[in-house]
Formats: C-alpha cells, structure tokens, sequence
C-alpha cells in the first residue's frame, strides 16, 4: 500500500525529532513540518495537482537525511579546546614516543636478550605498548577535555611576555643540540649495558671456574643506577628537540648529579663490592685478587664521583649565566 | 570554472565564509517586519538571497536564543506558524552590524577599484543554496 503524504512526513519528521535535545524537539518538528507543508502546497499549487508519492519522497530527499537535519539545531561541541590542541599533541608525542619507547625498551630489554624466545617476548611488547599507548591516549585526551569543559585558562597563555621568548638559534646552539642527542643516545646506551650486564645477576663466571660474586650493594643501587640514567637521557633528549627546555634540563643534570653522588656514597659505605672465589687459587691469592679488584672498582666510583661534582658545577654555571642573561652555550627561554 | 573537485571544494568553503556574516545582517534586516520561516525564505529568495531551510531555521533559533529576534507561535490560515520578528536588542544592533557592513563594503570597493575580475558563472557547484 502506497505511503500517503501525512505518513511520510510524520515518519520524516519522527526520525528527525529522534536526533533533536530533547527539551526543543517538539517545538522543531512543529516548525519543520509547517513548513514542509508550506513547500508541498507551493509545489502543488504550481504542478496542479495533488503530489504523489515519489514527487513528495523527492521533496524529503532534497531537504536532506533525517540526522543530517537534526545536526544544524545541535549545539556546537568540541572535546578539545582547538587553542590547546598544539599543546595536546606535544603532551601525547612526548609521552608516546619519548617516554614510552625508550621505558619499553628498558623494560623488554632484560627479557628479550635472556629469554630462550625472544620473537615471543617482542611481539608481548608490542601488545603491550599499543595497549598503554590507547589507555595514554584515552587519559591524556580526558583531562584536556575536562580542562576545556571546565575553562581553565593557563596562567602562562594568558600572561606571556616577548621579551622572554626563546632566542633564534645560533649555529652553536645547532651543534649543543647534537651534544644533547648523543647524550641522549649515550644514556640508553649505558641502560642497556647495564641492564644486560645486571639483570638478575649475582655473580660473573670465567674459564678455568673462577667466580666473580656480586656484593648486595649492587643489587640495592641496581634500580636507582636505570632511573638516573633513564632520567637523564630522557632530558637530554627532550633538550635537542626543544631547545628552550635546556634550562629544566641543567636542573635536572644537577639532580641527577645529586642522585649519582649518593649512590656512589652507598659504593663506598658498602665497600665490599665482590669476592672472588672458585678457580685454582690459593686462598691468600683470592684474598689479594678480591682486595685488588674491589680497589679497583673503588677508585672507578670516586673518579666518577668527581666527574659527576664537575658535570654538577657546569650546569650551576650554565644555569648563573642564562639567568643573568649573558648568551650561553645552550638556547635558553 | 573550478572543474577540479578540491578547487570546487575549497570555493565552496570560501563562499560560506563570505556568506555566513552576511546572511545574519540580511536576516536581521528583513525581519524588521515579520515572518514566519517559510515567508522569510521565500522573501530573501525573491530578493536573490537563496538560503537553504536546513541552515535557515537553525540560524533563526540561534538568532533567537542570543537576543536579537523573538518568535511567537500563531494561527495563520487555519495552520499553526511561528512568526519571527526582531527583538529591541535587534532593532539596537542592527544599525551596528549594517554600519560594519558599509564600511567593510566601502573598503572593498576601495581595493578593488577598478580592477575587473571575472565573476565565476553561478552554475555547478557554486550555484548551490546556501549551506
């Protein structure tokens, strides 16, 4: 049976109204259909006759699809303040790419070099990146909305000075960045090594069955040793890619540099780094080898101590003369 | 003219853009006497302004909940209309908004001088109602 002109417009104006907030659709539909009514007697009037089926489906066609319609009386939404969005991205690369990969690396590192599958513990990693990366990208995105549906306003958008933007770099601020990515890449480096060269290890063996045991104290610092060196190269390389960070950077150089001394403090207070046994030595040579070695690495952790002091009072230097605004040897903000 | 899809896409965002201020200026101006929807359609189209009723409506509720028009509902031949008309708010603006105009019309006229350039024929793409 046929549609008649009454049905097809109350089944438009049903499916329109069904999109439409709820507190106006009535008074919508009303005014939709007076004057969907208004144009069907217009054509009418001007065909001559009563319309049929297929003129008055055109009609609706042409007006456009029921949610189509429905859309222009909606209010307009946004979930993320477009004025934010530069900040958003930045906010969702750094965490992505410059948190995530290399602290999935670190995490994955250990077990893929060790376990007897590896393909099966990179393929897990990879799972597991893509399902912390949406969960990111799921709460990253949820506080930027409430941060919009709330208004906040950031003081430092609001309240922004010339004079303190970040100078146009130089050809040396050029070449500090390449400092701070091989830096950067150093620190991964020396996180991989040492996570290959401690990763649940307690001692070292050597041909002819000598044992080089590790004291506790390395088990202790083995945490602290990942999260200092992790830190760092994180800074370092935030610092090639956005010069203007390098002052944070400095800072965070000095307390990394803090963190190193107070390790080195826990070496020293240990004393009793490793012991040497097994292997066709008296007891008065494994004696002698375990104090030699045990010198040895102690030398090694109070010449890092002074490189560390050094590197600590570069970056104080650093920091003194940007803040006084002499040109320093990185981009300063 | 604007054969390309993308060139066609890009004048038909641009003349949105040009239009959008302009029909709110032409809605605002004609409803100093009243309509209902249908009515103020067909007057705009009878004057050139051809505006489709999706974006027609839509504006005259926005028109309306920001002040400038007041609406009421009323019987007309035996059919129940909602009749526009523009609010005090209305009448103060819109002498504003038409100064605005002038001027920003005076200016172009200015920088165009008299420089020909050729007007797009409005067929295709281009001569569709306004969205």
């Amino acid at each position: 049976m046929p549609a008649t002109k009454s049905d097809l417009i109350d089944r438009y104006l049903h499916a329109v109204k069904f999109w439409l907030p709820k507190a106006q659709q009535e008074d919508i539909v009303a005014e939709l259909g007076e004057d969907l009514l208004s144009q069907v007697e217009e054509r009418e009037a001007a065909l001559g006759h009563k319309l049929d089926e297929d003129e008055l489906a055109a009609i609706l066609k042409k007006r456009g699809s029921p949610m189509r319609v429905s859309s222009g009386y909606l209010p307009e939404q946004r979930l993320i303040n477009p004025a934010m969005l530069p900040v958003y991205r930045l906010v969702l690369k750094i965490v992505l790419c410059w948190v995530f990969v290399p602290l999935f690396a670190f995490v994955f590192l250990g077990p893929v070099l060790t376990f007897a599958r590896p393909w099966e513990m990179v393929l897990r990693c990879a799972v597991e990146y893509w399902r912390a990366a949406f969960m990111t990208v799921g709460m990253v995105t949820v506080v930027f909305a409430l941060l919009d549906r709330y208004q906040v306003r950031f003081k430092r958008a609001d309240n922004w000075d010339p004079r303190k933007l970040p100078r146009v770099p130089t050809a040396q601020d050029t070449t500090t960045r390449w400092n701070h990515l091989a830096g950067a890449i150093f620190g991964v480096a020396a996180t991989g090594f040492w996570v290959y060269l401690m990763w649940q290890r307690s001692e070292f063996s050597f041909p002819g069955g000598a044992r080089l045991i590790l004291g506790p104290v390395w088990g202790q610092i083995y945490w602290p040793v990942i999260g200092m060196t992790l830190t760092s190269a994180f800074f370092d390389l935030l610092s090639s890619l956005y010069p203007r960070w390098a002052r944070v950077r400095s800072r965070v150089r000095i307390g990394v540099d803090v963190c190193a001394l107070a390790i080195v403090a826990v070496l020293l207070k240990a004393g009793n780094f490793v012991e040497i046994a097994g292997g066709n030595f008296s007891v008065a040579d494994l004696a002698n080898k375990t104090a030699w070695f045990n010198g040895l690495i102690g030398y090694t952790v109070i010449a890092a101590a002074v490189i560390e002091i050094g590197d600590a009072i570069h970056e104080v230097r650093r920091l003194l003369r940007s803040k006084h605004g002499k040109p320093a040897a990185i981009p300063t903000t | 003219m604007h054969t390309n899809g993308a060139s066609s896409e890009l004048f038909d965002n641009l003349r949105l853009e040009l239009r959008r201020g302009c029909l709110v200026v032409a809605i605002l101006a004609q409803l100093h006497t009243e309509h209902y929807g249908y009515a103020l359609r067909k007057a705009l189209a009878g004057q050139g302004l051809v505006i489709d009723e999706n974006t027609l409506y839509p504006l005259l509720r926005r028109l309306e909940n920001q002040g400038l028009l007041v609406s009421q509902w009323r019987e007309e031949e035996k059919r129940n209309k909602r009749f526009y008309r523009l609010s005090p708010l209305g009448e103060e603006v819109l002498p504003d908004l038409l100064g605005e105009w002038h001027q920003m019309n005076s200016a172009l006229e200015r920088i165009l001088g008299d420089r020909e350039f050729a007007a797009a024929p409005q067929s295709g793409s281009h001569s569709k109602e306004e969205k």
